[in-house]
C-alpha cells in the first residue's frame, strides 16, 4: 500500500503546481500520473498566461476580472474570477524567480501580448511555447524537492471512507498491479476530456478520467455543455495553431479575401472571444464563404522575421500538416474541440462537496470561464487553483488529522478489472469510442438543437450499453494501454452524457453553448450553474447552484 | 489509400526472453503519419500493440521511436517519407533504452541524467530581494528559449554513439539542459553546474553530430560546444584530460599550422604525469618501429600567420 498525506492525481500544470505548493509547505505530497510530468498536455498550451502586471500599458486585476466576466457571459462566478485574476501577478512572478524562460520587453521586463477578449495586452508568452516552458519550470521544482512522482500509474476510482476521501486506486501500468493509495487529501487534476469528439486540439491523454472518478464517486460535475471550440485548428489533424497568432495580428479571411469578423465583432475583429470567432467562422463555412470547409488564418503581413521569432512552433505545425508555410501562404483552419468550462464541481478554494477531495485545472469548474473561457486563462487557472487548492487540502489534514484506509474500493476495482480482461467475445472499446465521436462531433458541436442533442444522448446510452460487455484484446500484465484506454472511453462517454444531457436542459444561448432553436440568452432562468449526478443511466441534472455576482450585473455581450 | 506492412518489434518483458516480430498489413493513407498507423493498427487489427504517445504533435515528447532504423518522433514522420520500396516500416524501440514492451522503453536511465544536474534554477540573491520579476534581457532571454524547445524525447540520447558504449556519459540532452542553466543569467551555479557536467563526461562527446538530428532544432551538438567553451572559459575542471585536450590541440596549430601529435600527448596527458606517459609509451615505440613517430619539435608551416589570425577571430581560448 502506498501512503501520503496529500496525493495529486495528475502531473500537467495544475498538479504539479499543487505539488509544489505542498511541498514548499513541508507536506507529505506525491503526484499519480498516466504519463511521466513532462509528457502532460498542458505543454502543448502555445500563447500565454494571464496577468495585469501592467508591463506595456496600465493593467489591473480588476480590469482583468471584468473582462473574464463578460468572456463568461455572465455565467463565471465573480468571487472565483476576481480571487483568480488577483493572485495572477504574484503566481506569474513566482514562476519567474523559479526560472520560467518568459519572453521579454527591451527593458527587461516579463513581455505581454494582447490576446482575443482581452482589454489590454496581459498576456505573458515564452514565443509560443509557454506551456512547455512553465510545465519543465513545475517539473524542475519537483526535482528539487524531491516530490514522489507514481510515474505510469492509472488512477481508476477515489475511495470513501464515512464519507471523506481517503484516497485512490490506481493501476501500475508497468506491471499490471492495482495498488491502494492513501491520502489524507486527494487533488485531481486530471485535464481535459477533448477525446470526446473526433477532431480536437487535445492530445490523447485527454480523457475526462477525473470526471469519470469523481461522477462514480458521487460527486456532481458541472457545466458541462459548455465546451470551447478553438477559432484555429488544423483540418487535416485538428492541431491547434495559438491565438497567439492573432494576437500578433493575423487575419481570418474567407473565400472572397474578406477580413469577415468585423461583420461579427465590429470593435474587436479576430480578437473577440473564442466563442464568437468560432460561430463566425462557422457561419461564413456554413453560408459556402468557406475555402474547402475551412476559413483563412492569414500571418504573411507579419513578416518572416516575426512569425520565425514570435510563432515559430505554429508555423511549422502547419507546415508539417499541410505542407503549406505561414510565412508565403494562408493557413486553412476551422473551429475544433479545444476545452471544456465544465468539470468537477468545486468552491472557490478547489474543495469538492467530499471532505478531502480537490479538483483543479481543466478537469475542475470553480467557476471561472463560465460559458467561455478567454485565451491566456486556463494556464492561469492550473496554477493559481492548482496552488490554492493544495492550501486548502494542507488546512483540512491539519483538522482532520487520520483516514481509516480500507480494501473495500480495491477489492471491487480488482474484480472490476479481472471481469473485464476475462471477457473474449464482444465489440473493442476503439470501435464503441469511434460512435461516440462521431455522434459529438455530428450532434453537440457549435451550434445546437433539440432533436440533435437527443439523438446524441440516444446514441451515447448505446454506447454506455455496449461498454458492458466491452472486450479488451491485450491481456498482457506490461504497459497494457489497451486496457488503460478501454477505461478512458468508459470515461469518456461518462462525461459525454453529461455534455449532451447538459446542452440538451440548458434551452437558452450562452457563452459556448448556442441553440438554434434558443437563440436569446435567458438572465431570468438560466443564470444558474447546471450539476449533473452520476446514475444508472443518464444523468440527473439539478440547477440549485446560483451565479455569484459581486460587482458586475449581467449586460448586453459585444465585442 | 496505400498498402503499407508495418514490421513492429515484439517484446513483453513479463513473459518473453527474446524478442519477435509482427507484420500488420494496413490499408491507410500514405500521408499520415507512423503515430497515425500505428494507432489504426492498434484500434483495428491488434490491441496488444504497445507504445507512448500523447500530444500528437511534436511537443510531448512520448512517441520517439526508431523507424526504418533511424529514431524519431513517429508524430512528426509522415508514412511516405519512409517507405521503404517493398511497402514495409520498420519500427522498433528506440536504442540505447532497455525495452519493457514492444515499443516502450524504460526511460529511467535518462531520466537520471537530469536528476545529476539539479536541473532548478539557483539564483545568488533572494526571492524576496525582487519584488517584481529578475530583468533579463531579451537577447538573454532567446539563447534560452532556443533550448527551452526541446521536449526531451531522447531521441539525441538514442541517437548517440558515446551512450552506447559508456552509459555514465551524460548524453547529448542533458548537456543541452545543463547549457540552460548555464546560460541563465539568473543562476548562481554556473561553476557548479559545469563541474557536474564535466564529472558526468561531457569530454567523452566524440562531435560525431548524430545528435544533429534533433525533431526541435535544439542542435544539442552546438550546445555541447558551448559548454565545453565554457567550462574552458570559466577553468574549470583545467586538471582534467578533456579540457587540456582542447587547449593544447589549439595551442599546436596556433602555433605551427598543424597538429602537434606529440606535444598533444604530453599537454593532455600531463608533461610530468610519469606514470600516464609510460602508458603511453609503447604505442609510442611500436610507431617509432614502424617509421611512424611523428616529429618531436615542428617547425611552422609558412604563412602561419593566417592560420593565426583565425584563431584570433574566433576567439578561441588559450591556454594559460
Amino acid at each position: 500500500m502506498i501512503k501520503h498525506d496529500v496525493v495529486v492525481i495528475g502531473g500537467g500544470l495544475a498538479g504539479m503546481r499543487a505539488a509544489v505548493e505542498a511541498a514548499e509547505r513541508g507536506a507529505d505530497v506525491a503526484i499519480v500520473s498516466k504519463m511521466h510530468p513532462v509528457r502532460s498536455h498542458s505543454g502543448a498550451a502555445q500563447g500565454g498566461i494571464n496577468a495585469a502586471l501592467g508591463n506595456r500599458e496600465d493593467d489591473s486585476p480588476l480590469n482583468h476580472a471584468f473582462d473574464c466576466v463578460k468572456g463568461s457571459d455572465y455565467l463565471g462566478d465573480q468571487d472565483a474570477i476576481e480571487a483568480m485574476c488577483e493572485d495572477a501577478p504574484r503566481q506569474i512572478i513566482w514562476l519567474e524567480h523559479r526560472g520560467c524562460i518568459f519572453s521579454r520587453l527591451p527593458d527587461g521586463r516579463i513581455a505581454q501580448r494582447p490576446f482575443g477578449g482581452a482589454g489590454s495586452p496581459r498576456t505573458c508568452y515564452s514565443a509560443d511555447v509557454t506551456g512547455l516552458v512553465i510545465l519543465h519550470t513545475l517539473w524542475e521544482q519537483l526535482e528539487r524537492f524531491k516530490v514522489k512522482v507514481y510515474e505510469e500509474y492509472f488512477c481508476t476510482a477515489l475511495c470513501v471512507e464515512d464519507g471523506v476521501g481517503s484516497g485512490v486506486v490506481a493501476y501500475n501500468l508497468r506491471n499490471g498491479e492495482l495498488e491502494l493509495v492513501t491520502a489524507k487529501a486527494v487533488i485531481f487534476a486530471t485535464g481535459g476530456l477533448g477525446r470526446m469528439y473526433a477532431k480536437t486540439t487535445n492530445g490523447y491523454a485527454s480523457t475526462a478520467d477525473g470526471l469519470g472518478i469523481a461522477l462514480r464517486a458521487g460527486l456532481p460535475l458541472m457545466d458541462m455543455e459548455f465546451v470551447q471550440f478553438h477559432p484555429t485548428s488544423l483540418k487535416e489533424n485538428g492541431v491547434l495553431l495559438s491565438e497567439a497568432a492573432r494576437g500578433e495580428g493575423a487575419y481570418l479571411l474567407n473565400a472572397d479575401g474578406e477580413r469577415f469578423m468585423f461583420k461579427y465583432a465590429p470593435n474587436k475583429g479576430e480578437l473577440a472571444s473564442r466563442d464568437v470567432v468560432s460561430r463566425a467562422e462557422w457561419t461564413e463555412i456554413l453560408e459556402g464563404r468557406g475555402v474547402e470547409g475551412c476559413v483563412l488564418l492569414d500571418l504573411r503581413h507579419l513578416g518572416r522575421e516575426k512569425i520565425l521569432e514570435r510563432l515559430p512552433q505554429i508555423r511549422e505545425l502547419a507546415l508539417d500538416a499541410t505542407g503549406k508555410d505561414a510565412i508565403n501562404e494562408p493557413i486553412p483552419i476551422l473551429p475544433g474541440m479545444h476545452y471544456a468550462m465544465g468539470g468537477i464541481e468545486t468552491d472557490k478554494n478547489g474543495a469538492t462537496r467530499i471532505p478531502g477531495v480537490y479538483a483543479a485545472g481543466e478537469t475542475a469548474c470553480v467557476s471561472v470561464h463560465g460559458a467561455n473561457r478567454l485565451g491566456g486563462n486556463s494556464l492561469l487557472e492550473t496554477i493559481v487553483f492548482g496552488a490554492r487548492s493544495a492550501r486548502h487540502a494542507i488546512d483540512h489534514i491539519k483538522s482532520n488529522g487520520q483516514v481509516r484506509p480500507s480494501e473495500k474500493t480495491l477489492k471491487s476495482e480488482q474484480d472490476r478489472m479481472s471481469e473485464m480482461l476475462g471477457r473474449s467475445r464482444g465489440e473493442r472499446a476503439p470501435q464503441i469510442r469511434k460512435r461516440m465521436n462521431a455522434t459529438m462531433s455530428k450532434n453537440c458541436f457549435i451550434f445546437r438543437e433539440k432533436t440533435q442533442l437527443q439523438q446524441a444522448i440516444d446514441d451515447l446510452r448505446e454506447t454506455r450499453e455496449a461498454m458492458k460487455s466491452v472486450v479488451v484484446m491485450d491481456k498482457s500484465k506490461t504497459f497494457n494501454t489497451d486496457l488503460v484506454g478501454t477505461l478512458e472511453t468508459q470515461f469518456l462517454i461518462d462525461a459525454a452524457q453529461c455534455v449532451a444531457t447538459g446542452a440538451l436542459s440548458r434551452t437558452e444561448s450562452r457563452g459556448a453553448q448556442a441553440r438554434t432553436d434558443y437563440p436569446e440568452r435567458d438572465d431570468t432562468n438560466w443564470l444558474v450553474h447546471s450539476l449533473a449526478w452520476y446514475t444508472d443511466s443518464a444523468p440527473r441534472m439539478d440547477y440549485s447552484r446560483k451565479v455569484t455576482f459581486t460587482k458586475w450585473q449581467p449586460e448586453v455581450r459585444s465585442y | 489509400m496505400a498498402k503499407i506492412t508495418l514490421d513492429i518489434f515484439r517484446f513483453d518483458q513479463a513473459v518473453d526472453d527474446i524478442p519477435h516480430r509482427d507484420k500488420v498489413a494496413l490499408e491507410i493513407p500514405e500521408t499520415i503519419t507512423v503515430l497515425d498507423a500505428l494507432e489504426f493498427a492498434k484500434a483495428e487489427v491488434d490491441g496488444s500493440i504497445s507504445f507512448r504517445r500523447s500530444c500528437r504533435s511534436a511537443i510531448c515528447g512520448s512517441c520517439s521511436m526508431n523507424i526504418n532504423g533511424v529514431t524519431g518522433l513517429a508524430c512528426k514522420t509522415p508514412c511516405n517519407t519512409v517507405l521503404r520500396s517493398d511497402g514495409t516500416i520498420a519500427i522498433d524501440p528506440m536504442p540505447n533504452f532497455q525495452p519493457m514492451k514492444d515499443l516502450v522503453v524504460h526511460m529511467d536511465p535518462f531520466w537520471d541524467k537530469y536528476t545529476r544536474l539539479k536541473p532548478y534554477l539557483q539564483p545568488p540573491d533572494r526571492d524576496e530581494d525582487n519584488p517584481t520579476e529578475r530583468r533579463v534581457s531579451p537577447d538573454d532571454m532567446k539563447k534560452l528559449v532556443e533550448v527551452a524547445n526541446c521536449v526531451m524525447c531522447a531521441t539525441c540520447y538514442a541517437l548517440c554513439p558515446v551512450v552506447s558504449v559508456d552509459p555514465a556519459f551524460a548524453g547529448p540532452a542533458a548537456i543541452a539542459y545543463a547549457y540552460r542553466f548555464v546560460e541563465d543569467v539568473r543562476d548562481g551555479q554556473t561553476k557548479e553546474r559545469l563541474g557536474q557536467i564535466n564529472d558526468d563526461y561531457l569530454w567523452l562527446c566524440a562531435h560525431c553530430y548524430a545528435c544533429s538530428y534533433c525533431p526541435k532544432h535544439v542542435e544539442p551538438h552546438d550546445r555541447i560546444v558551448d559548454v565545453k567553451r565554457r567550462t574552458v572559459q570559466e577553468s574549470v575542471h583545467m586538471n582534467e584530460r578533456g579540457p587540456r585536450h582542447a587547449l593544447v590541440v589549439n595551442k599546436t596549430i596556433k602555433q605551427t599550422g598543424m597538429l602537434g601529435e606529440t606535444e598533444v600527448i604530453q599537454g593532455t596527458v600531463g608533461r610530468f604525469n610519469i606514470r600516464g606517459l609510460l602508458k603511453v609509451a609503447p604505442l609510442g615505440l611500436r610507431m617509432a618501429s614502424k617509421g611512424k613517430l611523428p616529429p618531436i619539435f615542428l617547425r611552422p608551416i609558412p604563412k602561419v600567420d593566417e592560420v593565426r589570425t583565425i584563431f584570433e577571430s574566433l576567439e578561441v581560448p588559450t591556454l594559460k
